[in-house]
Parts: structure tokens; C-alpha cells; sequence
């Protein structure tokens, strides 16, 4: 995801597009809570391979898009995996140096790996077809969400989106600033002394912690004094001072029922199905609370 | 903007007193009255919010790798970090000392890493900051709002990681697992160092570069230094 599509849907027209935003965010956090108590991999591996090709058929969301947003959540579902794999006790399948791969590890790695793409997937569906500002709007009409919090998240958006740009001028600036001996010093005369020919390259930035760390505090104390800037902005247009009208309010369509009515009736039946087959299970799997 | 001086720009409309046309007779009272938080407060802590959550997920982009690559000691090592990821908390309590704030602030990261930066945790996480907000903040609530030494930001770092623990043993079932006494260990030290110390560290420092002047930190050094001489 590039730096500048933060928080911006996809550019296309679609049914997930159209929904209210705080009904979808609804549904992702009520599934995601109930996927939560399930610690089996077939049910949350049904709702999966259900919810890929839902999202990315109402949602219109382009499969080479949805592979490469994928990699994160595989990655930490795969580090979920090996852990649970190695570290749990039980019936041993596989010996590996001093670890070993149990049965009900094996399980409840699959399962709490499955339920990160799950989960991820659901949220990708979200978050590729939501405008942030609309979603504020929406929570504010539709859930009571107080009008200065919404702003100051707005305002927050504002911010985080020019924070990468601020990021690489601070370290920039830093590197600028920095002694020759220690790597530092003007780009033009540095690149002139190590590769002559590549003015126009730009010097690589400094990647030691300490670097890191001082260009950490002053994008924090920049951020701090431009959210300061704003907030006394909003304040003196008002706002935070009283009830408010809403602009372009965000209304609530039958579609919104029919996608609730949908989403929701299908990860019920799932858990029924597994259930009745006997392969649901819950908290008691990990053998701790039960 | 200079956010050094003690102008009175600020100090009229004050987050302590919303109705801003009343001329106050003491600009700092010394025992700041509970109000509700303000919307100057409140960009204080999206921009906070956002910093930390900017970060986090930068840090995230290289750690995904690096976790795979540990196998199974790269989720364990997971529990080293997540003081880093609660550290926002007892610094917004720390700066702005009213109520709820260090949930308030865990909720806006939430919904920055969730809804603007597309967290691999999902909505879930909004649910994980409120909890972590909840145990880094009850130290804070515990004094009601009036303590602000090292002792309290270490009990703020044990109360966020023994929260944030008991919220792992429910998602993953980090009870069942083999190395589940390391990974207490390793939760309690990082809520200490990474949450607890880490926080009045940031928050003195960015204290002295003024930019937190017009906050209740601000306030409650000037009537200190005031106090003082």
C-alpha cells in the first residue's frame, strides 16, 4: 500500500463501496469477536474460503490487489502457526531437536492462522472500499460517536498522512547535519568522494538505532506542535463548542440490512454445520479453561 | 508558533475552563478541576495516536520477516515488544491527567492502524487497545490523576502487561504452551521497561522542548516551578 493511499478506498464503484461504512464496521468486529472462541480449523477455514471470493466479487477488488495485501497477514498467520505447532503438549506426531509437533497443536495452529487471513480478509474488505472521513461521519450519526472525537481522528488522518513525507525530510535533514568522517555531511561532496559518477544519487540515510530513535522523537515533537496548530484551527471555527449539523449526512439503506442479514446468517449457519458434525470447538481446546 | 512562551493565546481559552469569553482571575488554579477532555486535548492524542501507530507499523514491516524467521520463538518474542505498543497509554495520561484518556488514546491507534493502515489484527484491535488503554490507566486512576512518579509508571507497566497477558491467554491460548512462564517474563519486563519507564522518559523530554506548554503537564510544572521561587 503506498503512502499516499492511506485511509482511501479503491477508485471503483461497487456493492461494498456503497454500504454504510459504520455497518460494515460492525460486521467485521462482530464476526471477528465470534471467530475468536473458535479454536477448531475447519470452521474458521469455511468462513475463509467463503469470504475471499465475497469480498473480492461484491467489492470489486482486483485479485493481484488482494494476493499482495495478503502477505502480512500470512506472515503473522504463519508465525502463529509455528508456535502453537511446536509449543503445545499432546499426542507427538513429529520430533524436531528439543521441540515437538503435537496433534492439538497442530490444530490450534491451523486454526488461529486461518482466522488471521479470516480476519485479515474481512478487514482488506473494509478497508479497500471505506473512506475514512465518511466512516467518522457515519459513526457520528449512527453510533453517537462525539463530534470532537470524530474531528480529532480526522484531524489525526490529516496528520498521518504527510507523517512518511516528514519522516525521510527529518532523516534527511539529520543525515544533512551529520559529521563527514561519520558518513554525513553534503550529498553533492560525499557522492563526489565515494561514486563520482552519480551525483544525482540520493546518499543512503543513517539506519543505526540511535539514528532511528532521534528521528523518531523530533517527528513526534513536529506532529505534537502541527496537531497543536490544528486543533486551535478547529477551535476557532467552533468546533468542540456545541451540537453540531452534519453535512452530507451518511443514511442508512435497505442494502445495509441485506448485507447484514447475509453476512451474518452465513458465518450462523457455518457454526451450526460444524457444530452438527462435531468438529466446532471452542476455549476447551486448549485444555486451560475447561 | 512558538510553543514556548507562556502567552496568554492559550492560557484564556484553556482546556480547563471550555467557556472561553469568561475572563479568569487565576489562569492556574492549583487543583485543575475535573473536566471533560476537550477537543484540544483530543488532537493531542490523535497526534499521538498517530505517531506511535505510524511507528509501530513501520516496525511491524520489518518484523513480520524477522518473526518467521525465529519460528516459533518469533510470536514469543512478540511478547519482548508489546510494552512498545502500550506505551502511548501512561504518556497521555501522563500529559493530559484527565480520566479515560489513556483508553481514549489506545482506541484512536486502534482505529488508525485499522481503518487507515489496514493492521493484519483487524477490528479485533480496537478491542485489544481499549483493554490495554484500561490496564495501563489504572495506576494513573488508582491516584486519581495526582501522581507522577517513577513508582506509578512502573505500576503502569506491570498493570498493562498483566491485561494485556490475561487478553493473550483468551485470543491465542497462551496458557496451553510449552514456554508459557518465559512468556510471562518477557510481557512483564517489556510492560515495565518499554511501557512503564519508557513513558516518563518521552513524556520529560518532549516536556523540555516545549510543546507540551499549553497541556495539563505544562501547567502542573509552571505552578511547580512557581511553588518553587
Amino acid at each position: 500500500m503506498s503512502a499516499t493511499a492511506f485511509g482511501r478506498p479503491l477508485d471503483v464503484d461497487s456493492a461494498l463501496h456503497r454500504r454504510d461504512p459504520a455497518v460494515k464496521l460492525a460486521l467485521v468486529l462482530v464476526i471477528s469477536a465470534v471467530v475468536t472462541g473458535v479454536f477448531d480449523p475447519w470452521t474458521p477455514t469455511i468462513l475463509y474460503l467463503l469470504a475471499v471470493p465475497a469480498v473480492v466479487l461484491a467489492g470489486r477488488i482486483p485479485l493481484g490487489t488482494m494476493a499482495r495485501a495478503h502477505l502480512p497477514f500470512a506472515l503473522f498467520g504463519l508465525s502463529l502457526f509455528t508456535v502453537n505447532a511446536l509449543t503445545r503438549p499432546g499426542p507427538v506426531v513429529w520430533v524436531l531437536g528439543p521441540l515437538d509437533v503435537s496433534v492439538p497443536g497442530l490444530e490450534i495452529g491451523i486454526s488461529l492462522a486461518v482466522r488471521t487471513l479470516l480476519i485479515g480478509t474481512l478487514s482488506l474488505g473494509f478497508v479497500l472500499t471505506t473512506d475514512g472521513a465518511r466512516l467518522m461521519t457515519s459513526l457520528h450519526q449512527h453510533v453517537r460517536l462525539s463530534g470532537a472525537f470524530a474531528y480529532a481522528v480526522l484531524a489525526g488522518y490529516r496528520l498521518l498522512e504527510q507523517l512518511p513525507q516528514q519522516w525521510q525530510t527529518i532523516r534527511q535533514a539529520q543525515a544533512m547535519r551529520r559529521p563527514r568522517s561519520s558518513g554525513g555531511g553534503s550529498p553533492r561532496h560525499r557522492s563526489r568522494r565515494v561514486r563520482p559518477r552519480r551525483t544525482e544519487r540520493p546518499m543512503p540515510l543513517p539506519r543505526s538505532p540511535r539514528a532511528l530513535a532521534r528521528a523518531s522523537f523530533t517527528l513526534l515533537v513536529t506532529t505534537l506542535r502541527r496537531g497543536e496548530r490544528m486543533s486551535i484551527a478547529l477551535e476557532t471555527r467552533g468546533l468542540g463548542a456545541g451540537r453540531r449539523t452534519i453535512h452530507d449526512p451518511a443514511r442508512l439503506t435497505p442494502g445495509d440490512a441485506v448485507l447484514s442479514a447475509v453476512a451474518l446468517a452465513t458465518v450462523t449457519a457455518v457454526l451450526l454445520a460444524t457444530w452438527r458434525c462435531g468438529l466446532l470447538a471452542g476455549w476447551g481446546a486448549l485444555g486451560v479453561f475447561g | 508558533m512558538s510553543a514556548r512562551t507562556d502567552g496568554p493565546r492559550r492560557d484564556s481559552p484553556s482546556p480547563d475552563h471550555p467557556s472561553q469569553d469568561t475572563p479568569r482571575p487565576d489562569p492556574e488554579p492549583a487543583a485543575p478541576r475535573r473536566t471533560p477532555i476537550t477537543l484540544h486535548d483530543l488532537v493531542l492524542l490523535a497526534a499521538l495516536a498517530v505517531v506511535f501507530g505510524f511507528l509501530y507499523w513501520a516496525l511491524v514491516q520489518l518484523w513480520g520477516w524477522l518473526q518467521v524467521a525465529m519460528g516459533p520463538f518469533g510470536d514469543l518474542a512478540q511478547n519482548a515488544l508489546a510494552g512498545g505498543w502500550m506505551v502511548v497509554a501512561p504518556l497521555a495520561v501522563y500529559i493530559v491527567r484527565k480520566p479515560g484518556v489513556g483508553i481514549v488514546v489506545e482506541i484512536i491507534a486502534a482505529i488508525v492502524e485499522v481503518v487507515f493502515l489496514a493492521s493484519p489484527v483487524g477490528p479485533m484491535l480496537l478491542l485489544v487497545g481499549l483493554i490495554q488503554g484500561a490496564g495501563a490507566e489504572l495506576p494513573f486512576a488508582l491516584t486519581r490523576y495526582r501522581r507522577y512518579g517513577w513508582g506509578v509508571f512502573l505500576a503502569s507497566g506491570i498493570s498493562a502487561a498483566l491485561f494485556n497477558l490475561v487478553l493473550g491467554m483468551v485470543r491465542f491460548g497462551w496458557a496451553g504452551q510449552d514456554f508459557f512462564a518465559l512468556r510471562v517474563g518477557l510481557q512483564f519486563a517489556s510492560g515495565i521497561l518499554l511501557c512503564g519507564l519508557l513513558a516518563k522518559l518521552i513524556g520529560d523530554a518532549l516536556l523540555r522542548t516545549g510543546v507540551l506548554d499549553n497541556y495539563a503537564i505544562g501547567r502542573a510544572q509552571r505552578i511547580a516551578a512557581r511553588a518553587a521561587g
